[in-house]
């Protein structure tokens, strides 16, 4: 087991940078899950800690090692692809066994672990098929498995449980985050998936155009975004931004939008006092933080329902606050009709105010 | 999974088509399995037997074909007296070695060319393969130079290198078609697990086996089949079937018993090569056109 430090790190392809210096410290025996798009620059990252790209500059530590130039096999890493990369030659004992066989373990020792990992797995029963016999969940659990059996320092995940649907996705991320706590192994898992990064990791790392934008725990990522974009990013369904300028009324700021205008809590207002005051901001708030009612109220804000979305448990209401699309979250009881006009009103204390100019948060 | 079958209707159109398909096909075979049986019957004639024929129009006379009493004897000659078993020998060496000699090299090269990007790789690939586009014939004065400088006229490592030479461009496109379907990720995959490139390489060698196993076929084909290269640079010390063959087309004397006989000879290892094959040449052939 091993902490991980990636300093400075840039990587290059020709003329573009896929990655630009990124700095993160990973604890020893941390799940840490990269969060991006595609194209983000979060594969990039992983296969330069792999040793499968080379590290266009900076330095990566595997504790106190330095691995910018040692080939993958020294570096002491287990790693699981996206597409499985299963030798479809070979059965599942050949593909779990194969890194061991490769440092010339002993065949009853093999055996031996093999059958332990694939009992941990559940794949006991098909140690004997080919690839090709198997299900696409049974597949990535013999990756996985080829990947534990070693007993390497580090866990690196490419987006394993992409291809899976949705049922076996959510009942793998529960088993991959088990997993992960019973070896106590340091594992960075690469996903696009946001639901797989907040629910699976200590700590995520979410990246935009080769940047890391923030890094914190799962709650810091989702209750405090550091800028509009992870605040957009991170979130089902997204949140919603509306343009609105900041105006000074008396001892109160006041964000005052085309259609409404609504006072900051005291402690919000004092932040913005503090920071340069800016004019143009956007107000950020999750549909599920807005109260959505027929009747108006104190500062509630008029809106008119677009169409209703029921989810089961939960239902979606589009609304538009002139111009602009807000989504709300609500419970199902609620019924409207088209075109029918609703008040909305926010949950001060979880709305966020990003700078219009450079996307950054205010609170 | 659809059932890949292509589906039709019999239409009358269709059955007649399906009719003339059919009577096509059985010209077509008699055609090409005519010469054949020709060859092999007539390998085990006497010269006077073998030019038995019958009056035309006789429809009847076809059992003149078979009305003889077989004899081995110019097969006795041909080993026996004619050395035809050195010839073998040569045939094997020369269209084996450089066969084995292409698909090592060829999958070497192929795999790197597949798996790295640099400037200059299309040139490159077309360099490689414009080496075959010249006419054999066009390139046989100087290379018969070249070789004659380096004494390799007349040997059998010379007919291995000339085999090469044609053989390998062949084989490095045709593997590399092979090599590009592989997804690298099972490369890296074997690399994460503690293999280095070279070990990578040989990891995924089974994944390209069809295509491996066809291009052998192919480049020993073209080794055995060949006349010109064997007759000018093999010519003396490495002599081939075919050439040991046509060596028995003399001014005064056509020897057709054994000339037939040594074309049985050729032909027969080949056939059962192709059959012993057939199902890697098959799906070898097929595999690197389509995606999974």
């Amino acid at each position: 087991m091993a902490s991980v430090s990636i300093k400075n790190v840039w990587k290059y392809y020709g003329e573009t940078a896929a990655v630009k210096d990124l700095n993160l410290e990973v604890l020893n025996g941390e799940f840490l899950c990269v969060l991006g798009p595609s194209g983000c620059g979060k594969s990039s990252s992983l296969r330069m800690l792999a040793g499968l790209e080379h590290i266009s500059s900076g330095d990566i530590h595997f504790g106190d090692r330095r691995v910018n130039d040692l080939p993958p096999k020294e570096r002491d890493i287990a790693m699981v692809f996206e597409n499985y990369a299963l030798y479809p030659h070979k059965t599942v004992f050949d593909n779990i066994g194969n890194a061991l066989k490769l440092r010339k373990v002993d065949p009853n020792t093999i055996q031996q672990k093999v059958e332990r990992a694939a009992e941990m797995l559940e794949i006991k029963h098909l140690l004997q098929r080919k690839p090709m016999e198997l299900s696409g969940g049974q597949k990535q659990r013999v990756a996985i498995g080829r990947a534990i059996v070693r007993e390497p320092e580090l866990f690196l995940f490419d987006e394993p449980i992409a291809h899976l649907d949705a049922k076996l996705r959510a009942h793998m991320r529960g088993e991959l985050k088990i997993l992960q706590r019973k070896l106590g192994t340091t594992m960075v898992y690469v996903t696009h998936d946001q639901m797989e990064a907040l629910s699976m990791a200590d700590r995520v790392a979410v990246m935009h155009e080769g940047v890391l934008q923030q890094y914190g725990t799962p709650q810091e990522i989702y209750h405090k975004p550091v800028n509009a974009w992870v605040a957009g990013f991170v979130g089902e369904p997204p949140m919603n931004f509306l343009d609105c300028e900041l105006v000074q009324e008396n001892d109160a700021i006041q964000l005052k939008h085309s259609t409404f205008s609504v006072s900051l809590l005291p402690e919000q207002a004092s932040i913005i006092n503090s920071a340069k005051l800016e004019r143009k901001v956007q107000l950020a708030i999750r549909p599920d933080e807005i109260h959505i009612n027929g009747k108006q109220s104190a500062e509630s804000i008029k809106a008119e329902v677009k169409i209703t979305e029921p989810l089961g448990g939960d239902m979606l209401v589009d609304t538009t606050v002139g111009k602009e699309k807000v989504l709300v979250k609500t419970k199902p009881d609620f019924t409207a009709s088209m075109g029918e006009e609703c008040f909305l009103s926010f949950d001060k204390q979880r709305w966020h105010v990003f700078s219009s100019e450079t996307g950054l948060a205010f609170f | 999974m659809a059932s890949s079958d292509i589906v039709q209707y019999k239409t009358p159109a269709r059955k007649a088509v399906d009719i003339l398909v059919g009577v096509f096909l059985t010209i077509y075979l008699i055609w090409t399995l005519l010469t054949f049986v020709m060859m092999f019957v007539s390998s085990f004639k006497d010269l006077l037997e073998a030019f038995k024929l019958p009056e035309i129009g006789d429809w009847l006379g076809v059992t003149l074909f078979f009305d003889f009493t077989p004899t081995f004897r110019h097969y006795e000659n041909l080993f026996l007296d004619k050395n035809f078993g050195k010839y073998m020998m040569n045939s094997i060496i020369s269209a084996g070695g450089s066969a084995l000699i292409s698909v090592v090299l060829g999958s070497m090269c192929a795999y790197a060319l597949s798996r790295t990007e640099f400037r200059g790789k299309k040139d490159l690939l077309f360099w490689i393969i414009s080496t075959r586009m010249a006419p054999v014939v066009a390139v046989m004065v100087p290379l018969y130079a070249i070789f004659r400088n380096f004494e390799l006229v007349g040997t059998l490592p010379g007919l291995i290198l000339a085999y090469t030479t044609f053989n390998l461009p062949f084989a490095i496109w045709i593997l590399k078609g092979f090599f590009d379907n592989v997804p690298y990720s099972i490369e890296e995959a074997q690399m994460c697990d503690g293999a280095n490139r070279f070990e990578a390489f040989v990891s995924i060698l089974p994944l390209v086996a069809p295509g491996i196993g066809a291009f052998l076929i192919l480049c020993v084909l073209f080794g055995w089949n060949d006349f010109l290269f064997a007759s000018i640079i093999g010519s003396g010390g490495a002599k081939t079937l075919p050439v040991a063959t046509v060596e028995l087309v003399q001014p005064q004397n056509i020897q057709w018993g054994k000339i037939m006989a040594a074309g049985v000879v050729t032909t027969v290892p080949m056939m059962f090569l192709g059959l012993l094959v057939r199902r890697y040449l098959v799906t070898g052939l097929t595999m690197g056109a389509v995606r999974e």
